[in-house]
Parts: structure tokens; C-alpha cells; sequence
């Protein structure tokens, strides 16, 4: 079946998961630019592990670029998209699918859906090419830096950042591209990330290089899945047009594309911590390593 | 006469088989090894030193697990120092060595996972067996939660160990799947 037919109702799972990281892969590229030009000016000396040379930030500036372009073009049909489907509930068309209004409209909401596979098509290649290249820069620079200068003992110190404790109070750049945040929500991490420290150590960029490449990993493997359903789609959707039929699932994937771009709230929930530890000035035993 | 005589000389010569045969069994009877009867930790940590000088120092990880339950039942910041106090004494009575000594400190009350000791590269030698080292992390991180968490009351500490715990995850799956890449 086609994966990224409208009338296919399963299917817009599959939009997400590949839109997802391309909104990602855009955040992350603005991030890791913004950090690494601050970082230059907050720090004189060079860092101790070069896991973003220039070439790699320049390869992340691409990338940042292209899926703007894709995410740009994304935003505007899919808001026309949300038109239409208004347009089409209220017009009660549901259940009135022989009425010829409303065979209009919902050919015009395929018409559009058709502009969007569209717009993936075009721009999918170049962004499978950026993502390629950031990917294997980093992958260069990570087996380096981290696979063939480290054991996993020096690793851990790198992480840790020097003093176990005082890691503690830092906003921690751990975890964003696996946990399925929001574009905002990763955005605002970002910002705290970058704001909050002028100083930011080899310790985050450890973690930071780290969830871009296996990010960067998977969306490329989704872009290479994507292209392949592309054309399906199209031609399924091409038919679709003859018969001018709307479905149910046709909204939900346009809904569930909005909630992609645009963000969901409920998606946002935090959750706590263990309370903070004891302020008493800490123990340090002779016998710590 | 000769018939008392002889008895006699049996008696006594029973009677020292017996004697001899008590002082014997007496000097290779293994000592009562048990554990700390107190439930201060400071008492329990004098009973365990007075028995691991008898003679009982093959129950060390016995005794330490008995020590972490009774402070268990008093968790607070000093007892890291009460602990580390106990196995520089170890260590300087020669029951355990200075390795051994950091390894049940910083197992339990280190930020730090000894678990991922190691001399080599990543790419060569954490890699292939990356899988053993997150399980041994995880079983140290349980430690972790009883040292820091249950006997030294130091929440921060666990936090930032299990923050470690989950970085390095990440940051080995992604250095690992480097370095496969680029075999």
C-alpha cells in the first residue's frame, strides 16, 4: 500500500516520522552554529576535541539552509491545506460526497496534497545530500576524536567535565534528538544551552556531536525510505483525483503534519528529577579517583 | 597393686589424649565470623574491625554489605567520610589493597563508574564489547543509588550518575557506530 497516500489513514504516521527530522535537522543546525560562533568568542584557546571544525559547521549551515527551504515550503501548503479542510467541514461535506461543491473541494485539498508530495520531491534529494554530508563529517571527527583518542575512562571525565559536581547545575544537552521533542521545545533548549553558559565545555559538545550524528543517521535513512514511497503516493493520490473522494484520514494527516510544524503543548510534559542534594560542602575522599 | 598401677597410667594417659585432642580441635575451629550486631554505624564499624582482625577477612564483602545496610537505616552526608575512613584502615592493615580499597569507595559513593576502566581506545577495545560495559554500568549505577542515594543522602550526586549513566550511552552508540563505519 502506499505510504503516503491521504486516504491511507495509518500512513500519516509515516509523514511524521519523516518530517520530524527534517524540523530537527534545522534546529540542529542553527544550534550548533550558534554555539560554535559563541563559543569562539567567549574562548580564546583552542578546545580540546575537535568535533566541530569548520568544515563540519559549514556542512551543518547547509543543511540548516535546505531544510528551511523544505520546511518553508512545507508550512504555506499545509496552511492552505488547513484552509481547504475548514472550507470542507464547513460546507458539510461530510457524508455529502456526491454533492459536485463539494467534489470540487476535495479535489482541490488532493490538488494541494499532490503540491506537497510535490515540494518533498524536489527538495528531498538536496536534502538527503546535506544530511549525507554533515553525517560523515561527524562520523570522521567522532571516531577520531572520541574512538580512536579516548578510552571510555577518559571519555567519562570528558562528560563529566572535570568536576563531577559541578555538572550538576548545568542545563544538560542530553538526550534531544531520541527524545521526539518539538521543534520549539528543542529550540528553547538550545537557547538555554547557549545563553546560560559563555563557556560551554568539550563535555557538551561530546553529547551534542553525538545526538546530531545518530539523528543525522536516521534521517537519512528515512529520506532514502521517503523517496522510494514518493512516487507511489503520487500516482495513488492521481487517482484519488479522478474519483474526487475525501476521506476521514486525509484530514487527520493534514492534523497531524500542523501538530508536526507548529508544535503540540501536551507533548511538552517534564518530567521531575530527584530534589536537589545536600548545599554542605561535599565530601571528597582521598580514595576517589 | 600392679593392677592399680596400670589403671592409673591409663586414666592419665586418656586424660591426656583428651586434653590434646580439646587444644586441637580448639586451635583449628575457624572463629565466629558474624556480622555487626549494632545498629550505629560507628559501633558496627568497630565490631567489624575487631572481627575482620580475628582472622575473618574472607568475609570483607559480607561485612561492607552489612555496614551499607546499617547505614541504610541513618543516611547521611558523613557517612561517606565514615566509610572512607573504614577502608583506609582496611587498606592499611593490609586486609584489602589500595586498588581494591578506591574500588568499594568509588563503586558506591563516586560519581564516577569504575566500570568503564580501561587503557585502550575506545574504537578497539570499549566498542566490542559495549554491551557488557553498559550492563556493568547499570549494575554499578544500582550501587550508585545505595552509596549516594540511601546512605549518604547526596541526591545531586546520583542525579549527575545517572545523567553520566544515560551520556554515556548515547555517546557510545554513536562513537561505536563511527567507528564500525570506518572499518
Amino acid at each position: 500500500m502506499n505510504a503516503l497516500s491521504p486516504v491511507q489513514g495509518p500512513k500519516s504516521s509515516f509523514i511524521r516520522q519523516m518530517i520530524t527530522p527534517l524540523c530537527r535537522v534545522a534546529g540542529i543546525s542553527l544550534a550548533i552554529s550558534l554555539l560554535v560562533s559563541l563559543q569562539a568568542h567567549a574562548r580564546n584557546d583552542a578546545p580540546t576535541i575537535r568535533l566541530f571544525p569548520t568544515t563540519v559547521v559549514e556542512d551543518l549551515r547547509q543543511t540548516s539552509s535546505v531544510a528551511k527551504e523544505m520546511e518553508t515550503g512545507l508550512q504555506e501548503v499545509i496552511g492552505r491545506l488547513d484552509q481547504q479542510q475548514q472550507l470542507y467541514q464547513e460546507s458539510k461535506c461530510d457524508g455529502a460526497e456526491d454533492d459536485p461543491g463539494c467534489q470540487r473541494l476535495a479535489k482541490q485539498l488532493g490538488a494541494t496534497y499532490l503540491d506537497m508530495l510535490g515540494i518533498m520531491e524536489q527538495r528531498l534529494p538536496d536534502m538527503e545530500h546535506t544530511v549525507n554530508n554533515t553525517r560523515l563529517s561527524l562520523e570522521k571527527r567522532i571516531r577520531s576524536e572520541l574512538g580512536n583518542k579516548m578510552t571510555s575512562w577518559t571519555l567519562q571525565e570528558t562528560l563529566l567535565g572535570g568536576n563531577p559536581q559541578e555538572g550538576t547545575s548545568k542545563p544538560s544537552p542530553s538526550m534531544r534528538g531520541r527524545s521526539g521533542m518539538r521543534l520549539s521545545e528543542r529550540f528553547r533548549q538550545y537557547y538555554k544551552l547557549v545563553a546560560s553558559s559563555s563557556s560551554q565545555t568539550d563535555q557538551s559538545l561530546a553529547v551534542l556531536a553525538s545526538d546530531i550524528y545518530l539523528d543525522m543517521d536516521e534521517t537519512s535513512e528515512l529520506i532514502a525510505r521517503t523517496r522510494e514511497e514518493i512516487a507511489r503516493a503520487t500516482l495513488i493520490e492521481q487517482l484519488n483525483q479522478s474519483f474526487g473522494t475525501i476521506t476521514p484520514e486525509m484530514m487527520e494527516v493534514v492534523g497531524g503534519v500542523k501538530s508536526i510544524l507548529f508544535g503540540d503543548e501536551q507533548s511538552n510534559i517534564v518530567i521531575a528529577g530527584p530534589p536537589p542534594g545536600s548545599i554542605e560542602q561535599e565530601y571528597r575522599s582521598p580514595l576517589e579517583n | 597393686m600392679n593392677k592399680t598401677v596400670i589403671h592409673n597410667r591409663m586414666l592419665a594417659a586418656v586424660t591426656v589424649l583428651f586434653s590434646m585432642f580439646t587444644l586441637a580441635s580448639c586451635a583449628t575451629s575457624p572463629p565466629p565470623c558474624n556480622g555487626p550486631q549494632s545498629k550505629n554505624l560507628n559501633s558496627a564499624i568497630g565490631q567489624v574491625k575487631t572481627t575482620l582482625n580475628n582472622g575473618c577477612e574472607a568475609h570483607f564483602d559480607r561485612y561492607y554489605d552489612d555496614l551499607l545496610t546499617v547505614a541504610e537505616g541513618d543516611p547521611k552526608p558523613e557517612n561517606k567520610r565514615i566509610f572512607s575512613d573504614f577502608l583506609l584502615w582496611a587498606s592499611d592493615e593490609g586486609i584489602l589493597s589500595q586498588r581494591q580499597a578506591k574500588n568499594y569507595y568509588n563503586r558506591y559513593f563516586n560519581v564516577k563508574f569504575m566500570a568503564l576502566q580501561s587503557e585502550y581506545n575506545n574504537c578497539s577495545h570499549t566498542c566490542p564489547v559495549r554491551d557488557r560495559v553498559m550492563i556493568n554500568m547499570e549494575r554499578e549505577l544500582s550501587d550508585k543509588e545505595r552509596g549516594l542515594l540511601n546512605v549518604s543522602h547526596d541526591n545531586e550526586g546520583y542525579y549527575r550518575a545517572d545523567e553520566l549513566y544515560q551520556e554515556v550511552e548515547l555517546v557510545l552508540e554513536a562513537t561505536c557506530t563511527a567507528c564500525a563505519a570506518g572499518q
